[in-house]
């Protein structure tokens, strides 16, 4: 509408689309800053020698940078074998839980046996800890203590949940019609699954597998409490490397980053589908 | 489905499915039969390793028994003793506060954050994936760094303070301020999870009331007050529900930030479940502990699922 | 050294009290007096070609064992396996290794302090008498009448058993800054009042300068306040079993606690260890530090430390009733469970043997526990420990009293009271603290004798 004074109008109108910009902007620096600037942090550390570490006020850009704190990680601390075994532990728990779970999570779709979730839920809702007296118990009496075994059973506690509960809910969302279709046809449940419903599962199939891989390496209590000196996984590794160093901070951080980066590589690479997988899961709830 | 009625949607059944002709009940009992089985190693997994040590932890909880020496049986008097355990019920109170705190800000600095999330701007996925890292990043990494930023003479947080013209605070050294900053860090750990289910919850809005409230000359808070704000509290509620479950059991973090200290001031549950089991290996006290602790989660746990009950939209 | 020994002797006859026996059993060590001599039969390569495993506690003593360990494995062809892990989580694995039945580990370090009456009570530790006084086993170097009379009270049980062989003492002192000293003109204190009071004088906010730092982390902090209670003429445990840390002596250590940590002690003191006041009053940012001795080492090297050559090392000040430091110590021990125990009777005489006990003094990682370690060190072109170090331990040395209770739930002890002293730094009424953390710990004691 034209009115007397429309180019004021205009540039008032202007500025504030100006200001609502930059204060979106500003938002988004907010809100995002603070998870990159303490990574950000985190690196730098690692990367300090031991003098900018212990200086006031904090040295960010080191000056020069050292990857001595890597390397003393990797020789004194042996953490190439703790890395190794996060990965046995972690991977096998996921695989079992896949192997598990997915028909499982087929199952309580299609059954609607959503007293079986309740009881995921509950374990979900358990303290981690109040698993591991019983487990460790048990593990003593079979001899399994200190074992790579214990730690893959103790941590399916986390594998399997996550897996199931995934699964039932991504299998809820795809539509009946073709296993209908399939069963018109004479199809028995197994073949309904592993050739209907198994193939369009492979999105939720992979966001539950990575799920229960991340969740399962960042555990910490269960190797913390069940691991011996060969068997330890590295959350639980890289707490021993704290305490009793004056001020380490550059190994710390270094092996820090060691234990922490694999997972956020995974995380940045299939972000999309953690998205999908943890809203679906979450929604479906 | 309008928001609050009570029509009971058939659980599982995706609203857009086409009815397909169904076929007589005899095949559907065979069907189920079926499809038990598929249910069946999963059974067996989870009553291994989770059932049985529940079980075990309920029986262990009336037995007085130190590790290294013999059990004895006695009744409820573990509970008793809890009940009236000065330490225990102070971390019941920790543990509220702790969990309060840890529940109600990531609710609104995520839905602030999806609101955000939700426009188009450029770099929006790359910040999205930043955004996530602390999400997945490993707690006991996290937890070393941020002790290593919560240090009073060498931190990097009281020099920020010390920019800004502020005093060095004690952080996690101080009985009153070591629950706030541990919340700190819980914030910054989980506030993507909040973002992305309340992002979903966005991604899912329909378009045409805004269209129309916007004709209508609503403003930007009314739009978000009057319809983007219930339409998307069923999905708040479930990031409440799995941030409640979460914060109450929080131990990573807790544990190697403060050990529960100063002395016992962000001793939670857990941390004190930890100490009976593990520190001092009372184990028929420390299941109790963990007996009146699920109860505690299960309580706040359907409190919540009630609610959500009243507010469910989407079918479960 | 019979000062030492009178006092030490003394230290055992109260603990014996404590533990409600009689007459002390040291008589009963075979060849205690003796040198044992090598007989033909002592091979240290009997065993070689065999593995055993090490459990250690991370710390200046564990890093030393562990840097030789070559030289063992040359030795005797033993392969060693060793694990260093921080010493609460080592207690707790300890116990849970045990309980298990089948330990990983054949040696353990073990603090006599926490963990003696607990192995002891329930016989995790084989009684190396047998070992010891067979020839064939013993080195020839062995020569057990040369530990010193402490380390001995520790490694010998009231009942005759020798669990273990001492590694090392640990008397508390007091580190302090010359610099800061000297430039206010205070002379170090030599009594309680004059600590105090020297570190009101010090404590200059402006500067940065705390008058003094020491432990405020629950559980760790205890050995701190139980130095005072030493000196107060106060003590843990009476001969009936009741736990006297809520007498006056006590509350008035707590007082002191209080005033120290509280009002002149650095920020965050509470969540203090050992490492974080070591880091502090290695930036000479604090006027005394109030530890063990075996915390030296970097206080004179020019890479970590910014006060080298300004340190003191002060006995511990005298308190109203008396002037004790209080001890600590660590021995190895060899698991009962083990099938190797041969191998590890060589490891364990290896590891406490003249040349570790000389070099662990010449690094200033603890005080030796034999008795001709100071002079071989001191004759030594390699010694590094400045001479004041070595007369603030053996004078330490001598004044020296166990500066924790001999009961088994030690652990617990040091959590209860633990987090009544943090509260005393937060400004909390020690009378009440201690008088509440005494009702809590009593029943855990009680129970714990009975079981």
């Amino acid at each position: 509408m034209e009115r007397p004074g429309a180019s004021r109008q205009s540039t008032r109108a202007r500025a504030r689309r100006i200001a609502r910009r930059t204060g979106f902007w500003f938002s988004v620096a907010v809100i995002v800053s603070p998870a990159i600037l303490v990574f950000l942090w985190m690196l730098s550390l690692s990367l300090k020698n031991e003098i900018d570490n212990l200086a006031y006020p904090p040295v960010f850009i080191p000056d020069p940078p050292t990857l001595k704190n890597y390397v003393q990680v990797f020789t004194e601390n042996a953490m190439g074998l703790y890395f190794w075994n996060s990965v046995v532990v972690s991977g096998c728990a996921t695989l079992i839980a896949l192997a598990v779970g997915v028909p499982a999570g087929y199952g309580i779709a299609r059954l609607q046996a959503h007293r079986f979730t309740v009881l995921i839920l509950i374990a979900r809702m358990t303290p981690a800890l109040s698993y591991l007296i019983p487990l460790f118990t048990v593990f003593q009496f079979l001899g399994l203590n200190n074992t790579l075994t214990a730690l893959v059973i103790t941590h399916l506690v986390i594998t399997v949940p996550i897996v199931v509960y995934v699964m039932a809910g991504y299998f809820e969302t795809l539509p009946k019609e073709l296993e209908e279709a399939a069963l018109i046809d004479g199809g028995s449940a197994w073949t309904l699954f592993r050739y209907v419903a198994l193939p369009l599962a492979r999105p939720g199939i992979v966001v539950g597998t990575i799920l229960a891989f991340i969740f399962s390496w960042n555990n910490f209590v269960f190797g913390a409490v069940l691991a011996g000196r060969a068997t330890r996984t590295l959350p639980a590794a890289v707490y021993n490397v704290l305490t009793f160093e004056q001020l380490a901070w550059g190994p710390l951080a270094a092996a820090a980053i060691v234990v922490t980066l694999p997972v956020l590589l995974l995380t940045v690479v299939i972000q999309k589908e953690i998205v999908a997988g943890l809203t679906a899961g979450g929604v479906k709830a | 489905m309008p928001p609050g009625s009570n029509n009971p949607v058939a659980l599982g059944r995706n609203s857009a499915a086409v009815a397909a002709p169904r076929p007589p009940s005899a095949f559907f009992a065979r069907r189920r039969r079926n499809y038990r089985r598929f249910i069946i190693p999963a059974v067996v997994v989870v009553g291994a390793v989770i059932v049985f040590p529940w079980m075990f932890t309920v029986w262990m909880s009336a037995f007085d028994w130190k590790i290294g020496s013999v059990a004895h049986f006695v009744g409820f008097d573990n509970y008793v003793g809890l009940a009236t355990n000065q330490r225990f019920l102070e971390s019941i109170g920790h543990t509220f506060y702790f969990t309060l705190l840890a529940v109600v800000l990531p609710l609104v600095l995520g839905t602030i954050a999806a609101l955000i999330f939700h426009r188009e701007f450029p770099m929006r996925g790359v910040l999205r994936a930043v955004f996530t890292m602390p999400m997945m990043a490993t707690p006991v990494a996290v937890a070393l760094v941020w002790t290593m930023m919560f240090h009073p003479q060498q931190g990097v947080l009281n020099y920020l303070l010390s920019l800004v013209g502020l005093p060095p605070s004690l952080w996690v050294y101080s009985p009153t301020l070591v629950i706030p900053s541990l919340v700190m860090v819980e914030i910054w750990h989980w506030t993507p999870l909040v973002m992305l289910i309340v992002l979903g919850g966005l991604a899912a809005l329909p378009i045409e009331p805004y269209e129309s409230a916007r004709l209508d000359g609503a403003t930007e808070w009314q739009l978000f007050r009057y319809i983007t704000l219930p339409l998307i509290a069923p999905f708040l509620v479930v990031a409440a529900v799995i941030r409640t479950i979460d914060a109450v059991k929080a131990f990573d973090t807790i544990y190697v930030i403060s050990q529960g200290g100063p002395g016992t001031a962000s001793e939670t549950i857990n941390l004190y479940l930890y100490l009976q089991a593990f520190a001092f290996y009372n184990v028929g006290n420390a299941s109790a502990v963990v007996v009146v602790f699920f109860a505690i989660i299960l309580a706040l746990a359907l409190l919540l699922l009630h609610v959500r009950q009243r507010t469910r939209w989407v079918a479960m | 050294m019979t000062d030492f020994d009178r006092d030490a002797a003394n230290a055992k006859r109260r603990k014996l009290l404590q533990a409600g026996l009689g007459a002390a059993a040291i008589g009963a060590v075979p060849g205690a007096t003796q040198i044992v001599r090598a007989q033909g039969g002592f091979d240290w390569k009997k065993f070689k070609g065999e593995k055993i495993e090490i459990f250690l506690v991370k710390s200046p003593r564990g890093d030393l064992l562990t840097k030789y360990h070559k030289e063992f494995e040359d030795l005797t062809g033993i392969t060693v396996g060793s694990e260093m892990i921080p010493e609460q989580q080592q207690r707790q694995k300890a116990v849970i290794e045990f309980n298990s039945g089948s330990p990983s580990f054949d040696v353990i370090a073990l603090s006599y302090h926490v963990q003696k009456r607990q192995f002891a009570k329930n016989n995790w530790l084989t009684d190396l008498r047998p070992m010891i006084g067979d020839k064939s086993l013993a080195a020839p170097d062995l020569d057990f009448g040369d530990f010193a009379q402490g380390g001995l009270n520790y490694a010998v049980e009231s009942d005759g058993r020798v669990m273990s062989l001492p590694f090392n003492l640990d008397p508390w002192v007091v580190y302090y800054n010359k610099e800061i000293f000297d430039a206010k003109g205070v002379a170090f204190p030599k009594t309680f009042a004059e600590m105090i009071d020297a570190a009101a004088k010090l404590n200059d906010t402006s500067k940065g300068i705390s008058g003094f730092v020491g432990r405020g982390l629950k559980n760790a902090n205890v050995p701190v306040w139980s130095s005072f209670l030493l000196g107060y003429g106060g003590g843990f445990v009476d001969a009936k079993g009741r736990l006297t840390t809520d007498t006056p002596e006590a509350i008035e250590a707590g007082k002191m606690y209080q005033t120290l940590l509280g009002k002149y002690g650095p920020q965050g003191v509470a969540g203090f260890n050992w490492n974080e006041a070591q880091s502090l009053f290695l930036q000479g940012k604090a006027a005394m530090w109030l530890d063990g001795i075996g915390f030296a080492q970097p206080l004179e090297d020019p890479n970590k430390s910014r006060i080298v050559g300004k340190v003191g090392y002060g006995v511990m000040p005298a308190g109203p009733k008396r002037q004790v430091s209080a001890l600590f110590g660590d021995g190895e021990g060899i698991s009962t469970y083990s099938k190797k125990k041969g191998p590890a009777w060589f490891y364990l005489q290896w590891a406490s043997n003249k040349a570790n006990q000389t070099r662990m003094l010449q690094a200033a990682a603890g005080a030796p526990v034999r008795n001709s370690a100071y002079a071989a060190a001191q004759s030594s072109a390699d010694f590094k420990a400045p001479k004041q170090w070595v007369e603030c331990m053996l004078a330490s040395a001598k004044i020296a009293q166990p500066g924790l209770p001999v009961i088994v739930p030690v652990t617990e002890f040091r959590d209860t009271f633990g987090v009544a002293l943090t509260n005393m730094i937060n400004g909390a009424d020690p009378a009440g603290e201690l008088k509440k953390a005494t009702a809590e710990f009593q029943p855990v004691l009680d129970k714990s004798e009975k079981a």
